[in-house]
């Protein structure tokens, strides 16, 4: 018998008691719904918390400190307590006396940026600034924002206008706190206006000045965001990358002795290397040190959060497999109603020729196609469930001042693993009337009525 | 003639409770091939047990059934299926016709457990059925056929294998004396003109006298009498032993 034919025989029995296949069917994928349904929920739950604070960028990121033992360097530019912790200081600690120590400068960066598993390096910049708007000016720290970080963070929504078309671009965005100073009834309407910025220079002939330059307003957004916004507190005032390096490079010059003792442009308080998965972290820290660097990382508590999501889908699934055990029982209970209603078929077919494996596949056939069935209907039955609780859900979170999200997360695995799942225990629910199916003594098998 | 099968000392006991019961209590018979055998009795005598260990549905407790040079006895519950695959055909007082399947389908499935392909088994099933003048009763359900016109669906199926002994069991017990005369008919023009060797059980002696070649009479599960009946038609004298 051919494994077509076996299919065949197989789904002509399940149409031929059409009501039992239906309610069978509708109590596994009840079963797969619940399960599926579960397991959708403790995915959903991780990607709110766990995908934020990845897209935060805080787990993907090493901060780069300059080598030596340099205690709580996290600022940038001129704030940092620089020009103590020297090499052969000798407090440092001696577990690598040949290490080579290094400053954060361009050509570090390049090396940075060659290392594996590195997306992006840029230094973590913090410009002095004085800011003119109106009849008014205040004095700020001007975080340098990279376009890398474009979809991190409070940068996924800007609050008004666009982020940074580029790292060259001359432009700023502005934090909402600020924007509402500003203007408090329509701090929108700053996109398009500009911000005078007052800086210190130094021309090439080593002569002071406050240099000063309009800068426009591209973007109100809630709040700076990423590492070193993290480490060194928000920014009112961000300027893209290339606007910002190149004001620290003009101002650096200002300041010789912080370099150390080498000529040529003064070196970065601190980089931020962003990796392409949190998971080559560790890895990549570890070569940043060896490098001659000093670097930190928010450690692994993403790691510990994933675990214990783990767990809590663990359970979550183990709720849902409560109902899913008693479609299983549903599907053995038909089967062998079935088996007892078919007896003399049974019979018949061994007495023309069919096989013990002949009727056991047959009817394995029939469980699995119930499964596969149930399987659908369960993931398209969860689905529904889950799209109406979340809409439920995302109404009340908003009136309670939250955002809306998405408590249920459906991806294509939990899809094609909840299917596979219910083919496998209608396999096994079916595999006991299987095998009582095909030990049946054809005999008896015919003068059963 | 060759000789198709040889029983040795065949034994059969089932258990009943506490007692046994010897249902075939050493019976040794040959058939011949072309052979037209009756095997006669009362109700209990043993007939149908024989014809089941024959057919490969049941197995025996003593004693050897050998066919084409093989051992039934001996062999697995696979090749024992592949026995009544291949080398018989049963024929059932009830008929035995799954209910829910036309005729051309419940001929067709006994090739689909042989391996059949499909648009083979539809026209072998055509032809067959033709055959046993059901041309126009294919598409039919057994419950819309006469107990003749399932007779001759169930006979159109034994032959389905082509193989070389066909099995009755009482096939007409459920019919009326005019159709009974058909299906017997056609039993003998099975054996007598495409040579099927053919084992009748019956407890009617007037009809295995009037159609087979060779009467066997169990009683209590062993032999009681044999008597060959002399006809001018094809196939063996069947003298006893």
């Amino acid at each position: 018998m051919t494994l077509r034919d076996a299919i065949d025989l197989a789904f002509r029995n399940l149409r031929q008691a059409k009501l039992r296949t239906f309610l069978t069917t509708l109590g596994v994928s009840i079963g797969i719904a619940s399960l599926a349904g579960m397991v959708s929920l403790g995915v959903g739950l991780q990607d709110q918390t766990v995908g934020r604070l990845q897209r935060s960028g805080l787990f993907d990121a090493v901060t780069v400190l300059p080598g030596g033992d340099r205690p709580g360097v996290m600022m940038g530019g001129r704030l940092g307590p620089r020009g103590f912790g020297r090499r052969g200081d000798p407090g440092a600690p001696a577990a690598a006396p040949d290490r080579v120590e290094r400053d954060i400068n361009d050509q570090a960066l390049a090396d940075l940026a060659a290392l594996e598993h590195v997306r992006d390096v840029y230094p973590a910049l913090r410009i002095p600034v004085e800011m003119k708007y109106g009849g008014e000016s205040e004095f700020a720290l001007a975080a340098a924002v990279p376009v890398s970080v474009r979809g991190e963070g409070a940068f996924q929504s800007m609050t008004y206008g666009r982020f940074f078309a580029s790292d060259a671009e001359i432009a700023c965005m502005v934090s909402l706190d600020l924007a509402k100073r500003i203007d408090e009834k329509a701090p929108g309407a700053l996109v398009g206006r500009s911000l005078t910025l007052n800086y210190a220079a130094v021309t090439p002939t080593g002569v002071p000045q406050r240099t000063e330059f309009a800068c426009p307003i591209v973007g109100v957004v809630e709040r700076e965001t990423g590492p070193f916004a993290a480490a060194a507190g928000v920014s009112p005032l961000m300027l893209p990358m290339g606007k910002a390096r190149e004001m620290y490079a003009a101002s650096a010059i200002a300041a010789p002795g912080v370099s150390r003792g080498t000529s040529g442009p003064r070196p970065y308080g601190s980089a931020v290397v962003r990796v392409t998965a949190a998971q080559f972290v560790p890895d990549v820290q570890e070569r940043i040190k060896r490098m001659g660097f000093n670097a930190y990382s928010v450690g692994d508590s993403i790691q510990g959060i994933k675990r214990a999501f783990i767990l809590l889908d663990i359970i979550l699934s183990l709720i849902g497999s409560i109902a899913l055990a008693v479609s299983s029982l549903g599907i053995m209970n038909t089967m062998v109603m079935s088996i007892l209603e078919r007896t003399r078929e049974i019979g018949i077919m061994k007495a023309i020729g069919g096989s013990d494996g002949d009727i056991r596949r047959i009817f394995l056939i029939e469980a699995s196609a119930i499964g596969f069935l149930g399987g659908v209907a369960g993931v398209i039955l969860g689905w529904g469930v889950g799209r109406a609780i979340n809409f439920g859900a995302n109404i009340y979170v908003e009136q309670q001042g939250g955002a809306a999200g998405n408590l249920f997360s459906l991806p294509f695995w939990l899809i094609g693993g909840a299917i596979g799942f219910s083919i496998a225990v209608s396999l096994l629910a079916g595999s006991y009337p299987a095998a009582r199916a095909a030990r049946l003594d054809p005999i008896q098998a015919l003068r059963h009525d | 003639m060759a000789v198709l099968l040889e029983t040795r000392d065949l034994k059969k006991h089932y258990r009943m409770g506490a007692s046994t019961v010897r249902a075939l209590d050493g019976v040794s018979l040959e058939v011949r091939e072309g052979e037209f055998l009756a095997l006669l009795g009362t109700s209990g005598s043993g007939k149908s047990t024989l014809l089941n260990l024959i057919a490969g549905l049941d197995r025996a407790t003593e004693g050897s059934l050998h066919m084409f040079g093989q051992d039934l006895a001996a062999m697995s519950s696979l090749e024992l299926s592949l026995h009544r695959r291949r080398n018989v055909g049963v024929i059932f007082q009830s008929f035995n016709l799954v209910p829910t399947m036309s005729a051309a389908e419940n001929v067709a499935l006994a090739m689909m457990f042989a391996g059949v392909a499909r648009d083979e088994r539809q026209r072998q099933a055509a032809h067959l059925l033709g055959a046993m003048g059901l041309g126009d009763r294919q598409q039919h359900r057994p419950r819309e056929l006469s107990g003749g016109e399932q007779q001759r669906v169930a006979i159109a199926r034994a032959l389905a294998n082509k193989p070389h002994l066909l099995l009755a069991d009482e096939p007409t017990g459920n019919l009326d004396s005019r159709t009974t005369r058909e299906i017997m008919d056609l039993l003998r023009d099975l054996n007598a003109r495409e040579g099927k060797t053919i084992i009748l059980v019956t407890h009617d002696a007037a009809l295995a006298e009037r159609y087979a070649h060779r009467l066997v009479t169990l009683l209590d599960g062993a032999i009681v009498s044999e008597r060959a009946i002399a006809r001018s038609a094809p196939g063996d004298e069947g003298d006893s032993a």
